[in-house]
C-alpha cells in the first residue's frame, strides 16, 4: 500500500520509458564527449563533424529518423560511465559514439560489452589495444579515428627516409604518450635509426625551458608528442631558446601545429613536420566541401577530430542502411561496418576485421600560403591499417608493450626484442 | 653554463609564481579569505590581455587594462558577496568555489577552449647569448618586473599610510576599526589589489603559462603552494616561497625527471610537516 | 523522538522499495548517491565534529579503490582479500596523514592535506605498471553475489545504513562528545585532561576508514579506477557536498551529496553550461542558506514553531 503510494509519488519525477515500438522509433545515438574542461575543443570538433554528416543525409536513414543525444563526460571516466548508463538505460540509445579520452572509453568498454551496445569511437580515443586482440578488445567497438601508433610509424618512415638517424624525443608523460612514442621507437629502430635521448615532461608542465635546454646536442631531429597546450608552450620555448634554428622538428599527431595554433605561432611554426591521418589542405572534393561547410558552422578550420566525427557518422549511417534501419540487431549491424568503404575528407577509408579504420597517413609541413600559415601535405601513405607497415603477426611477435619501454627506448636491442 | 640557464629558468618562473601568489597572500593576511577564484583572475586577465593584444597589438595596453578590469571584478565580489561572510571560512569556500565554476564556464563561452599563449612584447621577444646558449630576454624582463612589483609592494606596506593601516588591519582588524581606520574600504581596496596582481600575472605569465580551460585551477594550486610554503599573509614569504618553488621545480625536473610529478607537492608536504605555518607564516 | 523514528521508517521503506518501482538507471544513480553520502559523512566527522578541515579526503577514497583494483585485476586475488585490504590501506594512509598533518590548523591543514593527497595522486598517475596511469585500471569484477545492479544496490544500502548507525553512535559516545569539545576549544579540553592529539588522530583515522569504505564501494560500482578518484577536484567536490548540506549535521552532507549528484546529472543533460548553472547554485546557496540545506530547513522549521 505504502510502496505503491511512494511509487505514484516518484514516477512523475522520472523520465518516461520508451514505448515497445522501438523499431519504428528513431535511431538514437548517444554521443559521449568532453564539452567542458581542457578537451572541450576536441569534443566540439567531433560533434560538429558528426552533425555535418547527419544533416547532409537529412538526419534519416533506412526509413528511420536519427536522433543525437549529446552528453558531457567532463574529462572524467566515472562521469563518462554514468552518462553511458543514462544514455543506454534511460534514453534507450542503440549506439554509443564519440569518446575523446581513452580513459573514458576504457571505463565504458566493459559496460558496453555487457549491454551489447555498439561503441563507435569517432573521437580521439587512441589506445592501440582497443582494436587489437587482447584483454581490452571489445567486438562491439568500431573506431573511425586512429590508434596511437600509426601516425608514429609514419613519422619514423618519413624521418628515416629523409636522413634522420639519431633523434631526441619529447613526449607528454601519460599513457597515450607511450602508445605513440613507443610506436615511433619500434618503427624507427626497425629501420635502423636510434633514439639517443627520451624526455617526458609531465602533462600540465608550464615551463618547458628546462626540457628544451636539456635537449642533447648534435641530433638529426627532435620528435615530439605533446598534446593540448603542451605543444604550444613547448614550441615557443624551442624557438626562443634557439633550438628550432638548429634541429628539425617532427610533431607526431600534429599537436604543435594544430590549426588554431598556427596564427599564434607565426614564423615559429614554419617548417615543422607533422604526421596525422588528416590535413585540412587535402585537395579532394570531399574535403573541400567539408572544410567549407565546417568553416560556415564553426567559424574555424576543422581538425582531425571534425573529420573523424564525420567519418563516424557516415559509417553508422552506412551500416544502418545495410541492415534496413534495424540497428537493434546488433550482430548484423556491427557486421555491416566491416565491408563499408567510402571517400571521406580524410581520403578513402575502409575497415579491418577488428573494426579499426584503414586510412591514409599524411606527412605535413607548415608553410606560408596565400591563406596564411597552413599544414601542407608533403607525403602520404595510403591504405594504412593499424599494424602498418608490419603484419599483425609481426607486431604481435615483439616482446614489450610500448608503456614498458619508457626509459629504454634508446636501446634498440630491447625495443626490438621478440617474445 | 647550462647551470646558469637552469638557475635563470628557476628564478624567472619563481618570480612569476610570486606575482601569482602575492595577491592571494595579501588578501589572506588581511581578511583570512582563502580565495578559490584567484586562479580565475589569472585566467580572465590573460584572456582579456590576449584580446587587447589581438585588437591593438599593444602589450603595454593589455598590461594596464586587463588588471584594472579584473580589479573591478574583485572589488565587486568583495563588496557584494564575500563581505557578508567575514571570517566564515566554509561559506567563503563554497562562494568562491561557485565563482570558480561560473568564471570557468564564461571564459570557455567567450574565448573558446583552444589554448592560447600570449605573444611577447616586441621589445622582449628576442634572446641574448649566455656562453654558447641563447636565453630569452622576456624571461630576464620577468625577473626585473617581479623585483619591481616586490619593491612597490614593500614600499606600499612599510612606507605609506595605507600600508600602515593594512599592517594594523592584519594585526587586528577590530582594533584598527576602533582607531578610525575605514576597514571596509581597506578590505575592498586590498581585495581589488589582490585580484589586480593575479591578472597582472595573467598578462605577464600569458606568454609562458598561457590561457586555457583548467589553467584557473592549475594556477590556483600553484599560488596556494607558494603562499603556504612561504607562510600565509606574508609578502616576504610569497617572494621566497615563489623563488624556492620555482627553483625546486626546475632542478627537481633536471635531477629527478622520474619524479617530475612530485617536485612541487613533496617539498611542500615536507616543509609543512616541520613548520606547520610555512617558512614565514604565523597562525 | 517519534518524529525521528517515523523519518527512519519512511526512509527505509523508500530505499527498500526503490529498485522495484524506478527504472534501472535511477537505481544505479541512487547507488552512486549512497556511496557519496557515506563519503561526505566521513568528511563531516572530521570537519563538522572535530573541527579539522581537509582538502585531501579523496586520497583515502582513492587508495582503497586502487588497492582493490590492483589486488583483484593485477594480482588476481579474491574480493575477500582485496576488500579488507582496501580498507586497511585507507586506515594506514589515514594514520600517515594524521602524523604529518595534525600539527597544522585551519588553512594550513587544508593545504597540507591537499599536498599529501596530490602526492598519492602522483603515485597513482605515475606507477603505470600497477595502476595503468591515467588510463586507469579497468576490468574489475563484482563479487558474484552482487553482480546485478539490484543486489549491488542492496549491498551498498546495507553498508551505508550500517555505517550511518555507527557514525551516529560514535558522535553520541563520550569519544564523540570529546571531539566536539575539542572543536570548540582545544585548550579547554587539554586543561580538562583530554589528550587532544590522540582524539584528533583517532577521528582522522576513523574518517579515513569510512572514506575508504566509500571508495571500495565506488570501485565495485564502476568496475574500474582512475587517478581522478583521488584528485584534488574530488576532494573539493566532497567538501562542497558537506558545506552545501550543512557542516556538523551528518544527515546534511548526505543530502548535499544527493543534491549535487542529482543536479549535475539533470543540468548537464540539459545544457552544456552546467558549470555556470552549478556555480550560480553554489553562490545562491551561500547567500540564502549559509548553514547549508539542513540549516535552512531548521531555521524555517524553528521559525514556524515560534509563537
Amino acid at each position: 500500500m505504502r510502496a505503491s503510494w511512494i511509487a505514484a509519488g516518484l514516477l512523475p519525477l522520472m523520465l518516461p520509458t520508451t514505448s515497445s515500438f522501438a523499431q519504428q522509433g528513431p535511431i538514437k545515438i548517444g554521443l559521449i564527449l568532453p564539452l567542458s574542461g581542457t578537451f572541450a575543443p576536441n569534443g566540439e570538433d567531433t560533434l560538429t563533424g558528426t552533425r555535418i554528416y547527419f544533416d547532409s543525409i537529412g538526419n534519416q536513414v533506412g526509413g528511420r529518423k536519427i536522433e543525437l543525444i549529446v552528453e558531457d563526460e567532463q574529462g572524467r571516466p566515472d562521469v563518462g560511465l554514468t552518462k553511458a548508463r543514462k544514455l543506454v538505460e534511460n534514453d534507450k540509445v542503440q549506439i554509443l559514439a564519440g569518446f575523446v579520452s581513452t580513459a573514458v572509453a576504457l571505463a565504458v568498454n566493459d559496460y558496453a560489452r555487457e549491454k551489447k551496445i555498439p561503441m563507435v569511437l569517432s573521437g580521439d580515443a587512441g589506445a592501440n589495444e582497443l582494436t587489437m586482440p587482447g584483454p581490452l578488445y571489445n567486438p562491439f567497438i568500431v573506431r573511425t579515428s586512429q590508434n596511437g601508433r600509426t601516425p608514429a610509424a609514419a613519422a619514423a618512415a618519413f624521418a628515416y627516409k629523409n636522413g634522420w638517424r639519431k633523434v631526441a624525443t619529447m613526449t607528454s608523460d601519460y599513457a597515450g604518450g607511450f602508445d605513440t612514442i613507443g610506436g615511433f621507437a619500434q618503427a624507427f629502430c626497425k629501420l635502423g635509426g636510434t633514439i639517443v635521448q627520451e624526455q617526458y615532461p609531465p602533462i600540465n608542465t608550464n615551463d618547458y625551458g628546462p626540457y628544451v635546454t636539456n635537449i642533447q646536442s648534435g641530433v638529426d631531429g627532435v620528435v615530439t608528442f605533446l598534446p593540448g597546450s603542451a605543444g604550444l608552450k613547448f614550441v615557443k620555448q624551442f624557438d626562443e631558446l634557439g633550438m628550432k634554428a638548429k634541429y628539425p622538428l617532427m610533431d607526431i599527431f600534429g599537436q604543435i601545429v594544430y590549426e588554431p595554433f598556427l596564427p599564434q605561432l607565426g614564423d615559429a611554426a614554419l617548417g615543422i613536420y607533422s604526421t596525422l591521418h588528416y590535413a585540412p589542405t587535402i585537395q579532394t572534393p570531399e574535403n573541400q566541401a567539408f572544410v567549407a561547410e565546417y568553416m560556415k558552422r564553426a567559424k574555424r578550420i576543422p581538425s582531425d577530430n571534425g573529420a573523424d566525427g564525420w567519418a563516424g557518422a557516415h559509417a553508422i549511417a552506412d551500416a544502418a542502411k545495410a541492415v534496413d534501419g534495424k540497428v537493434e540487431d546488433t550482430e548484423k549491424f556491427l557486421a555491416a561496418f566491416r565491408p563499408d568503404k567510402f571517400a571521406s575528407p580524410k581520403g578513402n577509408i575502409s575497415f579491418d576485421k577488428y573494426g579499426q579504420l584503414i586510412q591514409s597517413m599524411y606527412v605535413r609541413k607548415v608553410e606560408k600560403t596565400k591563406e596564411g600559415y597552413a599544414n601542407v601535405v608533403v607525403e602520404s601513405f595510403d591504405n594504412v591499417d593499424q599494424f602498418w607497415p608490419m603484419t599483425e603477426a609481426e607486431l604481435e611477435s615483439y616482446k614489450y608493450r610500448y608503456s614498458e619501454l619508457k626509459g629504454s627506448m634508446t636501446n634498440c636491442a630491447k625495443v626490438l626484442e621478440k617474445k | 653554463m647550462i647551470w646558469v640557464i637552469h638557475t635563470l629558468n628557476g628564478i624567472s618562473f619563481g618570480m612569476l609564481l610570486f606575482l601569482l601568489a602575492a595577491g592571494l597572500s595579501l588578501i589572506y593576511g588581511l581578511m583570512k579569505i582563502l580565495n578559490l577564484t584567484h586562479g580565475s583572475y589569472y585566467l580572465i586577465g590573460a584572456y582579456i590581455g590576449s584580446t587587447i593584444i589581438a585588437k591593438t597589438g599593444s602589450f603595454a595596453l593589455a598590461l594596464i587594462v586587463a588588471p584594472l578590469v579584473v580589479a573591478l571584478l574583485g572589488a565587486v565580489m568583495e563588496r557584494y558577496f564575500l563581505r557578508r561572510f567575514h571570517l566564515q571560512e566554509l561559506p567563503q569556500t563554497l562562494l568562491t568555489f561557485g565563482f570558480l565554476f561560473i568564471f570557468a564556464d564564461l571564459t570557455l563561452w567567450i574565448w573558446g577552449g583552444d589554448p592560447i599563449v600570449l605573444p611577447k612584447p616586441a621589445a622582449f621577444s628576442g634572446s641574448i647569448s649566455i656562453g654558447d646558449a641563447r636565453y630569452p630576454t622576456y624571461r630576464l624582463a620577468l625577473i626585473g618586473v617581479g623585483l619591481i612589483v616586490a619593491l612597490i609592494l614593500w614600499w606600499f606596506q612599510e612606507r605609506t599610510r595605507l600600508g600602515a593601516m593594512l599592517r594594523a588591519g592584519v594585526d587586528d582588524a577590530e582594533i584598527a576599526g576602533a582607531l578610525g581606520i575605514d576597514v571596509s574600504l581597506l578590505f575592498t581596496l586590498v581585495f581589488a589589489v589582490g585580484a589586480l596582481l593575479a591578472a597582472l600575472g595573467g598578462v605577464l605569465g600569458g606568454p609562458i603559462i598561457g590561457a586555457q580551460p583548467g589553467a584557473d585551477f592549475e594556477v590556483m594550486l600553484l599560488a596556494f603552494v607558494v603562499v603556504i610554503v612561504g607562510g600565509l599573509g606574508s609578502l616576504r614569504g610569497a617572494l621566497i616561497g615563489g623563488l624556492l618553488v620555482g627553483l625546486l621545480d626546475n632542478f627537481g625536473k633536471i635531477f629527478f625527471p622520474e619524479l617530475a610529478l612530485f617536485t612541487i607537492f613533496v617539498p611542500m608536504a615536507i616543509i609543512l610537516s616541520f613548520r606547520p605555518t610555512g617558512l614565514f607564516g604565523r597562525l | 523522538m517519534a518524529r525521528t523514528l517515523l523519518f527512519i521508517a519512511l526512509a527505509a521503506v523508500v530505499f527498500v522499495a526503490l529498485p522495484f518501482v524506478v527504472p534501472s538507471y535511477y537505481v544505479s544513480l541512487t547507488t552512486k548517491i549512497l556511496i557519496f553520502a557515506l563519503f561526505a559523512m566521513s568528511l563531516d566527522l572530521l570537519i563538522g565534529y572535530t573541527g579539522l578541515a581537509s582538502l585531501g579526503h579523496a586520497a583515502f577514497f582513492g587508495i582503497s579503490a586502487y588497492t582493490i583494483g590492483i589486488l583483484s585485476v593485477k594480482l588476481r586475488m579474491s574480493e575477500w582479500v582485496a576488500f579488507p585490504a582496501g580498507l586497511a590501506m585507507a586506515i594506514v594512509l589515514g594514520m600517515v596523514f594524521a602524523l604529518l598533518a595534525l600539527r597544522a590548523r585551519g588553512s594550513y591543514l587544508l593545504m597540507i592535506t591537499l599536498a599529501l593527497a596530490q602526492v598519492v595522486w602522483g603515485v597513482a598517475f605515475g606507477w603505470r605498471t600497477m595502476t595503468g596511469g591515467d588510463d586507469g585500471l579497468p576490468g574489475l569484477r563484482r563479487p558474484a553475489f552482487v553482480s546485478d545492479e539490484t543486489s549491488f544496490y542492496f549491498l551498498v544500502l546495507a553498508l551505508v545504513a550500517a555505517s550511518t548507525v555507527v557514525l551516529v553512535a560514535l558522535i553520541r559516545s563520550p569519544f564523540g562528545l570529546a571531539l566536539q569539545g575539542i572543536r570548540e576549544s582545544e585548550s579547554r579540553m587539554q586543561a580538562l585532561g583530554f589528550n587532544v592529539w590522540r582524539h584528533q588522530f583517532a577521528a582522522f583515522v576513523i574518517a579515513a576508514a569510512f572514506a575508504g569504505l566509500a571508495g571500495a564501494l565506488y570501485v565495485y560500482y564502476n568496475r574500474f579506477v582512475s587517478p581522478d578518484f583521488l584528485h584534488v577536484v574530488r576532494s573539493a567536490e566532497v567538501l562542497i557536498m558537506v558545506i552545501i548540506g550543512g557542516v556538523g549535521t551528518l544527515l546534511g552532507p548526505a543530502i548535499g551529496a544527493a543534491a549535487i549528484i542529482l543536479l549535475e546529472d539533470i543540468i548537464s543533460s540539459q545544457t552544456q553550461h552546467w558549470l555556470l548553472a552549478l556555480g550560480i547554485i553554489y553562490v545562491a546557496t551561500t547567500l540564502f542558506a549559509p548553514r547549508g540545506l539542513i540549516g535552512l530547513y531548521r531555521e524555517r522549521f524553528m521559525a514556524r514553531r515560534k509563537p
